[in-house]
């Protein structure tokens, strides 16, 4: 070989060593060198917006912090989000747009159950990674997905067994009513419990009611529910039309003990339904709620307050809190992915996050590499005095969620 | 079903059905005057409620909230008839309808930039505890949304019929050419139906956002009000109101006898019935094409 030669082979040598970051960014979409894309999407339109909305101010407040505390090795993080209305197709749409058009690295879903379900398979197929928030939809981690994983919500199957046990168990009811919307959500949460209720107690609900997203009114289903003499009712449905429920069923002169679904154990029941909320118990998503006075919380929550000022009084609402908090598990997770960062790496890194957590307003996330289920925590809570406090209760029996993973 | 659980229901039927006979009579105040089918009727009913919540953040009271509310409400139905309705007024119905939808969404749109889809809740004093009549417990929301149409019908009779503007505006329902020959101004009629539907939204939004909350989405019973319009007969005021009100209770029954799911067909299934069977609706006049 000659000594061109020589020197034109180190030179490619040399060239071939200083690629493959450059040959990475090229082949994974999203990534620049001071750039990661991740494509958002949730409802921030429609009878859901309280989820998106939430979703979108949370997750951006968190990648705030992240980008002035200097970025992930080196890369700033650039939000592109988009609304779904809370429907399947739109969902699907947007996820298509934000892959094909946008381009995006990485795909961080606050949506509802609703939105969520209409965007499993073609993420799947697709392959990026969908980090979802909110959605309690078991299609996100069962059947198992390498690139699907579940943040601060848990699967409802497992609610199914909170809610069962804690009902039969906690408040000493056999007599279950269940009111649930028709929507993917709530539908799943009062399937949830029904299932379970049958399994570990052999108990079936004494009547099921449903209604409409968006419905005004329910004193039809809450009158046919009071024939049946429940001694709780469960409510599954967003917190405007539990509000709305709870204040017709004290009008009715409805006294039996409501259990509400996990998206209502916040704030803004509590101003919508007033004193009609007092009573109601259900599990919180997280460990303190935005209105806490847990000196954590109230700093979070005064950071939030300047981030987004003039915002309702139900704001932030626990759909905040979530978001915020998942989107540092996502940021940590492509920080210890290191400089070569890709789907790959992040899927890697995100299943070796073992407990980890923002701080004490989140619950800790786990992951391995045969579940993608990051909690399976969830707070008692019970409305008093017009406060929701924490419910000395815990569970007892043993999950049968993760066994199937095995 | 026992007679209480009944009763129970007529009432809550007849307080949905109040709303949707306000904004019913909301449709078909400008429709008679002006022959517009307005629909931009829902988002006045949205922004009514916001005007409300508005008003009341700068700490007026509600006394003073409710009259201002309907007196801005009706300013900016003046203003949207005068700019966007009026210069269109002789094009084909189809643009008038397409024109007041597109003002909809407008409006909407920008409810959205400034409030986005967050939820609010505008408080009234009459609001709390279920008063007990007899074996029925009434909410005292219902009572005052039941009253409040009962009185609007009242008042709407007499500005009719007594006033010199309520004649003119139906002088001008029956037949605008002889109306503007005996010396009335149709475009003060046009202006104040507008005005007057837009108040008449404004009030229906400020009966509802205490008991549902505010939301740019708050108007969109616009839909079922206009079932109500079809059945009681379009332009008849009275027709509106009783629609409007029969809507309600069939709708709620229909909740208790056959689900959710069917409480959402009743109302267009009725729609398709009248527009086959009696398009002119209860108390329409039917018009004969020659």
């Amino acid at each position: 070989m000659s000594a061109g030669n020589w020197l034109f082979s180190a030179f490619a040598i040399c060239l071939a060593l200083a690629m493959p970051p450059f040959a990475a960014h090229a082949a994974q979409q999203g990534l620049t060198a001071d750039t990661i894309t991740i494509g958002a999407f949730g409802p921030i339109t429609g009878p859901a917006a309280y989820i998106g909305l939430a979703g979108r101010d949370g997750a951006a407040l968190a990648i705030k912090e992240v980008n002035d505390a200097g970025g992930i090795n080196g890369r700033k993080l650039n939000m592109i989000f988009e609304d779904d209305g809370h429907s399947p197709a739109k969902a699907l749409a947007a996820v298509k747009k934000l892959v094909d058009d946008d381009k995006v690295f990485a795909l961080f879903n606050v949506a509802g159950s609703n939105g969520t379900i209409g965007t499993i398979d073609y993420v799947k197929e697709n392959g990026l990674v969908m980090f979802v928030s909110f959605a309690s939809a078991p299609a996100v981690t069962w059947p198992f997905a390498k690139n699907l994983f579940r943040g601060g919500t848990t699967e409802v199957p497992r609610y199914g067994e909170l809610y069962a046990e804690y009902i039969v168990d906690g408040l000493k009811a056999q007599k279950i009513a269940i009111l649930s919307g028709r929507e993917e959500y709530p539908k799943n949460e009062g399937d949830a419990l029904t299932k379970q209720l049958q399994k570990w107690y052999g108990i079936a609900p004494v009547k099921r009611a449903e209604f409409n997203i968006g419905d005004k009114d329910f004193t039809p289903q809450l009158l046919e529910l009071q024939q049946a003499d429940p001694q709780v009712i469960a409510f599954f449905g967003n917190p405007a039309e539990a509000a709305i429920a709870l204040r017709q069923a004290k009008e009715l002169g409805i006294n039996q003990r409501f259990f509400v679904g996990t998206t209502m154990v916040d704030q803004g029941i509590l101003t919508a339904a007033g004193p009609a909320a007092e009573g109601i118990s259900g599990f919180a998503l997280i460990p303190l709620l935005p209105n806490s006075s847990d000196p954590a919380m109230k700093a979070w929550h005064a950071k939030w307050t300047a981030a987004y000022p003039g915002l309702p009084p139900n704001r932030p609402n626990i759909f905040d809190v979530l978001s915020y908090a998942d989107m540092y598990v996502l940021a940590t997770a492509m920080r210890d992915a290191g400089k070569d960062l890709t789907t790959g790496s992040l899927i890697d890194a995100l299943e070796h996050l073992h407990d980890y957590r923002i701080g004490p307003i989140a619950s800790p996330r786990s992951f391995s590499r045969v579940h993608h289920i990051g909690n399976l925590r969830l707070q008692p809570m019970q409305v008093k005095n017009g406060e929701w406090v924490q419910v000395p209760w815990e569970s007892k029996r043993p999950s049968d969620i993760l066994e199937r993973y095995h | 079903m026992t007679w209480r659980v009944g009763l129970q229901l007529a009432l809550s039927g007849l307080s949905v059905g109040s709303i949707y006979a306000i904004i019913a009579l909301a449709l078909a105040i400008p429709f008679k005057a002006s022959r517009v089918l307005n629909f931009a009727q829902g988002e006045l009913v949205t922004l009514g409620a916001y005007i409300g919540l508005v008003l009341t953040s700068y700490g007026l009271p509600y006394a003073a909230m409710v009259p201002a509310t309907l007196i801005i409400a009706a300013a900016f139905g003046l203003v949207l008839e005068r700019l966007f309705i009026r210069p269109i007024i002789g094009a084909p119905e189809f643009t008038l309808v397409i024109a007041t939808f597109a003002i909809g969404l407008i409006i909407r749109a920008l409810i959205r930039i400034h409030w986005q889809d967050n939820n609010f809740f505008l408080p009234a004093p009459y609001a709390g505890p279920a008063l007990p009549i007899g074996p029925l417990r009434v909410n005292p929301s219902y009572l005052v949304i039941i009253g409040t149409t009962a009185v609007l019908v009242c008042l709407l009779v007499l500005f009719f019929q007594r006033t010199k503007l309520g004649k003119a505006m139906r002088a001008a329902a029956v037949n605008q050419t002889g109306a503007r020959l005996m010396g009335i101004r149709i475009g003060t009629v046009f202006g104040s139906a507008w005005a007057l539907a837009a108040a008449l939204g404004a009030l229906a939004g400020l009966l509802l956002a205490p008991v549902v909350g505010i939301n740019p989405e708050l108007g969109q019973l616009v839909v079922k009000a206009l079932v109500a319009a079809v059945i009681g007969g379009f332009g008849s005021l009275g027709g509106a109101v009783f629609g409007g009100l029969l809507l309600g209770v069939l709708e709620t029954y229909a909740g208790a006898f056959f689900g959710a799911a069917l409480k959402e067909i009743i109302p267009f299934a009725l729609l398709i019935a009248f527009l086959l069977v009696r398009p002119q609706g209860l108390w329409g006049t039917a018009l004969v094409r020659v």
